[in-house]
């Protein structure tokens, strides 16, 4: 019996294996087939690659390091104290992580040129290098992933030993700096680790903002393939870069002591109200929110309702036409539903395949050598997030033609990569929720006579419901916002959102600006509603849910 | 139990390692067969062109009724990155007739053997500097008439380029000034210009709709690299166009289009080279894709020929810029 189930479950490892292997690990092995046949060792110590390589680290670690700064106060404001309006401020720093990098590029663009002040009061510097608009975009994209992480093992922590020290005479700085911030470790650790993974492999953002002067690895990629079609320097670079991101992961996963993902079980505890000696972590949080989110924002839909006339709501009428001069192919109805259908695929596949992942990886090895293993597997499963996606189209055009799988000129390809760029993250989020439950829920189920199916149907996925939830809305991000893989494929009849905008923004005319930018904000409008539908827990709501699971956990207990 | 679990799963990691790596040789060693001759007849015909390409669905089932294939289109990207994925899958091309390859990447595609017979002309497009005639008019500034004024002190920080590095307009006006300069003059001029604080944008898009004062985004710069066309697009409500070309130091991008080697439907990949070389392909280009067409027989609309004439004699049609463009952007890069 137990060795049946055994071999279940390595047969069950067989799916999300074969998902990755044909699915990313054939074609990107592909490419490196062909490009690592030269001199490729040669291209990594060339100087532009050192240069590359610099610069992407440091800025990706300044990056990063910013965002912990801003971060870990809003978290505390957002996650740890309560206040009306908390949900929409959560949802509304969301944002930035859907938009298209063309959109996050023109915005800061604008929002860089409202900083002109800087070179009156004698900060040329400042206002004229890119590099600081690179790094406030940056932190404009992955802030909302700082805050989430951080936040939510805050929301977690038990608030007596917080208490108890303030109790004692400890102000609320030295009570965070000694008492929360050790305790929040893994998720701190996490969170930098994933906004260095971010910023690390940027693309659009770099070469845009700065002017394709700044040359990162992923800028160096793209034109050594795409222009050049050398993809020894192409291959050597993507390898360099998938190493730097694994190593910068598995540094993380020592550090933390993989205790933590992007965010904790919702415990619905109590959380006290803001309080007057919360002003410099309030600041913190305004400043950031309304500068770095919602200023820039907010410049985006002002352009989407200037017309020559003034202000209206042409650019949202011209939604209806196909452009100026009929541009597009599509009209904007159908290319929402194309976004739509790839978004379902996408987040069922990636959801789903990564809750099979993180079950597997989350059972219990009492082996050293299973632990091993149960860790090669974590890393292998998270490849995806540090590839070049330059690299990754190239692999599906050589890999799926016509013969055996004709998959590159299917409309499938875009759901599919997107549920591979999408799957770290859910694994990321759901792996160490699983790993977090107390064992005594499993153990008491499995006392009672519950089988593993029934522990984990009835158990274990209750409890990480609103993990899963979180999952499901990080992956519809991914699946709306990710441009950079399916651009370097081909785009056939099935345009989405993101190539119909880039396809109005690419042509003069104030008709097809107006509607790029009154496409990208309907885009922030459904992002906004799937965040908040995703996290949206009435208390009554809540309440009863939690009665539930108390009732199933004590059936389990005594059936 | 357990002891026999572990290396279970590590051989199934292996396996699929293994797998890959036997795969990735098999397929790269053999490259993919054509069609074979047994197959049943194409019924459809497959279109790859670069990013900008739009065709009225008019002129889609126009071209189905003339040749019975049905036409299916797929972007590829920029023409670089098109011709580039175009070289990478020669064996098992990913469509049967290509469209918007430019004489800058013509050289690569023919070296390469991509097309099936020649590239086929079928429209060009001027790479201009275009300025905002109201930014002018309200500085009470004369508007520049040559490409050599904008290294002159009265038009220092008025414009803004693309970098030749990241887009194609880019690479044309770098191009141009090889020509314009010679070999050894090009990079005095580009330091000139880079003296006179001109801006360099990544890609068009950003120059034209974030920089340029004379466009929607109503940038800081009255000057901007685009092409002879825009103006017919800054078409304002007294009738009259914001913008104008300087229609010296124009460099000229044409762009062809012919069947691909080993494509599947070599029949209708000629047939569809044949219909955009025809009238009505022709004249719809100026509204679809901003281009001249490249039969002159061709009337272009009003408005062009009030606002976006093309420019009189363009440079740098005799240089080979594929073969020379790594040399002049690394000359071009010391500078900026």
């Amino acid at each position: 019996m137990v060795s049946n189930l055994l071999r279940l479950r390595w047969l069950l490892w067989l799916l999300p294996l074969a998902f990755i292997t044909v699915l990313f690990l054939w074609p990107v092995a592909n490419v490196f087939n062909i490009g690592l046949s030269g001199s490729w060792w040669q291209e990594l110590t060339a100087p532009d690659a050192l240069d590359a390589l610099w610069f992407t680290t440091w800025q990706a670690l300044v990056s990063s390091s910013l965002c912990l700064l801003l971060g870990i106060p809003s978290a505390y404001v957002l996650y740890r104290k309560s206040f009306r309006g908390q949900g929409f401020i959560k949802a509304v720093i969301t944002i930035p992580l859907v938009l298209p990098t063309i959109i996050v590029a023109i915005i800061f663009s604008s929002f860089q040129k409202a900083h002109e002040f800087y070179s009156d009061i004698g900060m040329d510097f400042f206002y004229e290098n890119s590099i600081y608009w690179i790094i406030a975009a940056h932190i404009f994209v992955n802030y909302a992933i700082t805050v989430r992480t951080i936040g939510g093992l805050w929301a977690t922590l038990d608030p007596s030993t917080e208490e108890a020290a303030e109790l004692s005479g400890a102000g609320r700085l030295r009570t965070v700096v000694s008492i929360s911030l050790p305790q929040l470790k893994p998720a701190i650790i996490s969170a930098a680790a994933l906004t260095f993974l971010f910023c690390f492999t940027s693309f659009g953002i770099i070469l845009l903002l700065g002017g394709g002067q700044v040359n990162s690895i992923e800028t160096e990629i793209s034109v050594a393939a795409t222009q050049y079609l050398d993809l020894t320097k192409a291959s050597a670079l993507a390898i360099l870069q998938t190493l730097v991101t694994l190593l910068a992961f598995s540094i993380s996963e020592i550090a933390a002591a993989g205790k933590v993902g992007l965010e904790q079980i919702d415990t619905g505890g109590y959380r006290a109200r803001l309080d007057r000696r919360d002003w410099p972590a309030v600041l913190i949080t305004a400043a950031t929110a309304v500068g770095l989110i919602a200023i820039p924002l907010a410049l985006l839909l002002t352009r989407a309702f200037e017309t020559q006339l003034g202000f209206g709501f042409e650019n949202f009428a011209n939604l209806a036409t196909r452009g100026d001069r009929d541009l597009l192919n599509v009209s904007i109805g159908e290319a929402a539903l194309n976004t739509l259908r790839n978004l379902v695929i996408a987040t069922i596949t990636s959801v789903l395949m990564g809750l099979l992942v993180s079950y597997l990886l989350s059972r219990r090895q009492y082996k050293r050598t299973a632990r091993v293993t149960n860790r090669l597997l974590d890393i292998f499963f998270l490849m995806p997030m540090g590839i070049s996606s330059v690299v990754l189209g190239f692999g599906y055009l050589i890999t799926f033609g016509s013969d055996v799988i004709p998959l590159r000129s299917s409309w499938l390809v875009l759901p599919i990569v997107q549920s591979l760029m999408a799957l770290p993250l859910v694994i990321r989020l759901i792996y160490p929720a699983l790993m977090s439950i107390d064992r005594s829920h499993r153990e008491a189920a499995a006392t009672a006579g519950a089988n593993q199916a029934q522990t984990w149907w009835h158990i274990e996925l209750g409890i990480i419901r609103g993990v899963v939830k979180t999952a499901i809305a990080f992956a519809m991000i991914v699946s709306i916002g990710e441009f950079g893989a399916a651009s370097l494929l081909v785009a056939g009849d099935q345009a989405t959102l993101s190539t119909v905008l880039y396809q109005l923004i690419s042509r003069p005319g104030s008709t097809n600006y107006g509607m790029a930018m009154a496409v990208a904000s309907l885009m922030i409008v459904a992002t906004l509603l799937l965040v908040s539908a995703t996290s949206i827990q009435p208390k009554a709501f809540a309440r009863a849910r939690a009665a539930r699971r108390q009732r199933r956990l004590t059936a389990a207990a005594y059936r | 139990m357990t002891i026999r679990r572990i290396p279970k799963i590590a051989c199934v990691f292996g396996a699929f390692a293994l797998t890959t790596v036997l795969l990735s040789g098999c397929t790269a060693n053999n490259p993919a067969p054509s069609a074979s001759p047994t197959q049943v007849a194409p019924t459809k015909v497959t279109l790859v062109a670069h990013d900008s390409f739009a065709m009225s669905d008019e002129l889609i089932a126009s071209f189905e009724a003339a040749s019975g294939f049905e036409l299916e289109i797929l972007k590829a990207g920029d023409a670089g990155a098109m011709t580039n994925k175009l070289v990478l899958t020669k064996g098992d091309p990913i469509g049967d007739v290509v469209y918007g390859i430019d004489n800058t990447f013509a050289s690569i595609a023919t070296d390469n053997q991509i097309i099936d017979g020649s590239l086929e002309p079928i429209n060009f497009a001027d790479v201009c500097f275009n300025f905002d005639k109201n930014w002018f008019s309200k500085n009470e500034t004369v508007p520049p008439t040559s490409i050599f004024d904008l290294t002159k002190p009265q038009y220092r920080g008025l414009t803004v380029v693309t970098n030749p590095n990241t887009s194609s307009p880019g690479l044309a006006l770098l191009a141009a000034t090889v020509s314009l300069f010679g070999d050894d003059g090009f990079e005095p001029f580009w330091q000139a210009l880079k003296n006179n604080d001109v801006k360099v944008a990544a890609g068009w898009e950003d120059a034209y709709f974030t920089d340029f004062s004379g466009s929607s985004g109503k940038g800081d710069y009255p000057i901007v690299l685009s092409y002879s066309s825009s103006p017919a697009f800054e078409i304002r409500e007294n009738g009259e166009s914001q913008t104008q070309a300087i229609l010296d130091g124009c460099s000229r991008q044409t762009e062809y289009s012919g069947a691909l080697t080993n494509a599947d439907n070599l029949v209708g990949a000629k047939a569809l080279v044949k219909f955009m070389q025809g009238k009505e392909f022709q004249a719809a280009l100026p509204d679809a894709m901003y281009v001249y067409p490249i039969d002159q027989s061709i009337e272009l609309p009003a408005t062009w020929a009030e606002w976006a004439p093309a420019a009189t004699k363009s440079l740098g049609s005799e240089l080979d810029i594929a073969k020379n463009r790594k040399d002049w952007l690394k000359k071009w890069s010391a500078i900026f």
